[in-house]
């Protein structure tokens, strides 16, 4: 599936990445203030995230052997 | 306990006028006109993601198909009778579409979305290049959901965002509220409301990334709510793809080459095509039945997608940075899996879209369930004005975003009007409540039983080969069908762990019945017509096929009936 890296110690926790998931792939921890990723096996990599970052801080890597399905 | 309190005891407990389901670009859009047609009306917008981040529409081209000033109504008409919905379409509704459709640039540029347009102020637009098709491409920049929610909030739309509403409820036919739950806490939620707007997509059964979003929750809570589908059978949407990397290659299906060396697409796409058809697909099976794959493409003589990515990813055409960061971004990833040597003649293969949107709707865009109205994608088919084919991009790409905006306004116009002849916003019926709270939370009960992703995985393996649902036949589909009723069997048993994964096994749930739709009706239709293709019924049957297909619920049964399309009040025959 795909890696979703993401750099606490540059996070402001502005939330922008966890709004910007269509998937809900990122939740808000509230105990700690900063995204978690919580689902990552429903990550399409649209990159929305890693794009909408102010601080850069997100990486998506794809997993495209992951995306599969039959066409036969 | 009074009637709140005990509708307050199932959860969340919330009133409003007009409650809207989806919070993409068609959902904004109904959010917008509603509160600008009537801004004392309390609208709620109850998006499962974040609105103004979530749907397709920020994730594509940004492309607005219009009649440019040299495009003339009647010519997109006749093109479209003929060439794209092939006959089947509500010509009514059509010529409204083709007489009124330009409005929705107007109506985005008010609310805040970026548009090209020239040093004069008149829209910027391209044709599409190779085909003389009677309609130009605009463009908005992608980040016109977040425009128009910033633009609804200004107006006081309300938002009710990380919140997956999964029922409607009903007294006697109409319908009076929904029910579903925040997919942070689990927490139920109950939403009254005087008039109910879908708006939350298409049917995609998550396979392509971008249209990832679209998994029918809203086609199925209609569905079981009561309401009639129609054109069920065109939701098979396939994109020719990169094998490596899954990425759309625009344009591949006019380049294809098999294991010999031969030029498929002329055989299997014959004369003009405005744009993609089914036989791309299907003519890649075949060469794999005769052994003559895998099948690729040649690059070189692939202008479009040369010109897509000129369009997309640099300001040559349209200066539009977000846009341009996407595709990008989106490119340069799956250029790292592209294998260099093969670059020149990458192999391709079906990616299955889908884009079943069958929610039947008239000129308003109400339903057939009084008090709920549907626009956007889960409409596109069900209100017939796009005949013969899937929501697109389908035959003319850009319609999407079009129909979205185009349809949101005239329902929300018509659900303005509905609640407007209510005097207070309807109770809902408690002991309803509670059945359906109890069906929807049940996956959470169990810590044994089948994940909603391998019921997904099932479903996917009897929709997406091309020989079930681009390459039909009556074996074919009825094993296919077969699939999908084994999968329908499991569905009891699916388990969740958390409200994340709960509303993964809703979506479980919305594909089957969504895939049992699409081959019950495909069964039904015995003919080939536009993107419905049938090796068994290879010829397009006038004569007995200028039928839509409705589909319903009855006592637990998916009825299949016909709906003659009234071509004698149509202006283009046969």
């Amino acid at each position: 599936m795909n890696t979703i890296n993401i750099n606490l110690d540059a996070c402001d926790g502005c939330m922008t990445c966890v709004k910007a998931c269509f998937a809900n792939v990122l939740r808000w921890e509230k105990p700690a203030m900063s995204p978690v990723v919580a689902y990552a096996e429903d990550c399409v990599h649209c990159n929305v995230c890693e794009l909408s970052c102010p601080r850069g801080c997100i990486e998506v890597i794809p997993d495209f052997a992951y995306m599969r399905w039959s066409a036969l | 306990m009074n009637a709140m309190a005990e509708l307050a005891s199932l959860g969340e407990s919330i009133s409003t006028d007009i409650c809207i389901m989806g919070g993409g670009i068609a959902g904004l859009t109904a959010a917008i006109t509603l509160k600008e047609k009537s801004p004392h009306l309390d609208v709620l917008i109850v998006e499962k993601a974040t609105t103004g981040w979530a749907g397709k529409a920020d994730r594509g081209g940004g492309i607005l198909a219009f009649l440019t000033p040299d495009d003339i109504p009647d010519d997109f008409i006749r093109f479209h009778v003929h060439n794209i919905g092939c006959f089947l379409e509500d010509q009514e509704l059509l010529s409204e579409y083709a007489h009124t459709c330009n409005s929705v640039l107007d109506y985005l540029d008010a609310w805040g979305a970026k548009l090209a347009k020239e040093r004069d102020g008149s829209w910027k637009y391209i044709k599409t290049p190779g085909v003389d098709v009677p309609w130009g491409m605009a463009s908005v920049e992608l980040d016109m959901c977040r425009c128009l929610r910033k633009h609804a909030r200004k107006l006081e739309c309300r938002f009710l965002d990380r919140t997956t509403m999964v029922d409607l409820l009903k007294e006697d036919d109409r319908v009076v509220g929904t029910i579903g739950f925040s997919i942070e806490d689990g927490g139920c939620c109950v939403v009254r409301s005087k008039a109910t707007i879908l708006a939350n997509g298409s049917q995609n059964y998550r396979v392509l990334p971008m249209w990832s979003p679209g998994r029918g929750d809203g086609i199925a809570a209609a569905y079981r709510a009561g309401a009639q589908m129609r054109n069920a059978e065109f939701g098979s949407f396939v994109n020719m793809v990169h094998a490596a990397s899954r990425e759309v290659i625009f344009g591949a299906e006019d380049h294809m080459y098999n294991a010999s060396g031969e030029d498929i697409s002329a055989r299997y796409r014959p004369g003009v095509q405005p744009d993609i058809c089914a036989m791309s697909a299907i003519g890649w099976y075949k060469e794999y039945l005769n052994s003559n794959g895998p099948v690729r493409i040649k690059s070189d003589e692939n202008v479009l997608q040369a010109g897509a990515e000129v369009l997309f990813a640099s300001d040559l055409v349209w200066d539009r940075p977000a846009a341009i960061a996407f595709w990008s971004r989106l490119w340069e990833k799956g250029k790292s899996v592209e294998v260099e040597g093969a670059a020149n003649m990458p192999e391709v293969i079906p990616g299955f879209v889908g884009e079943q949107s069958p929610v039947k709707v008239d000129h308003g865009m109400a339903t057939t369930l009084p008090g709920l109205y549907a626009v956007g994608d889960v409409s596109y088919s069900g209100s017939a004005w796009t005949g013969a084919v899937p929501s697109p991009p389908g035959r003319i790409r850009g319609t999407g975003l079009m129909n979205a905006v185009w349809s949101a306004r005239r329902g929300a116009m018509a659900a303005a009007a509905y609640a407007a002849g209510l005097v207070e916003i309807p109770g809902v019926d408690h002991a309803q409540a509670a059945e359906l709270k109890e069906r929807i939370f049940a996956p959470l009960r169990g810590d044994r039983g089948v994940s909603a992703l391998d019921l997904v995985r099932a479903i996917q393996d009897a929709i997406t080969p091309v020989r079930y649902s681009n390459w039909k036949s009556e074996e074919r589909m009825r094993e296919a069908l077969g699939k999908v009723l084994e999968v329908k069997g499991r569905l009891a048993d699916l388990t969740a762990a958390d409200p994340h994964d709960l509303s993964r096994c809703n979506e479980a749930v919305s594909m089957a019945l969504c895939a049992e739709m699409f081959y019950r009706a495909s069964l039904e239709r015995k003919e080939s017509r536009g993107w419905f293709v049938r090796e068994d019924y290879p010829e397009t049957d006038n004569a007995n096929w200028l039928k839509w297909i409705v589909l319903e619920d009855k006592d637990g049964e998916m009825s299949v009936s016909t709906e003659d399309i009234p071509m004698a009040r149509y202006p283009i025959k046969v």
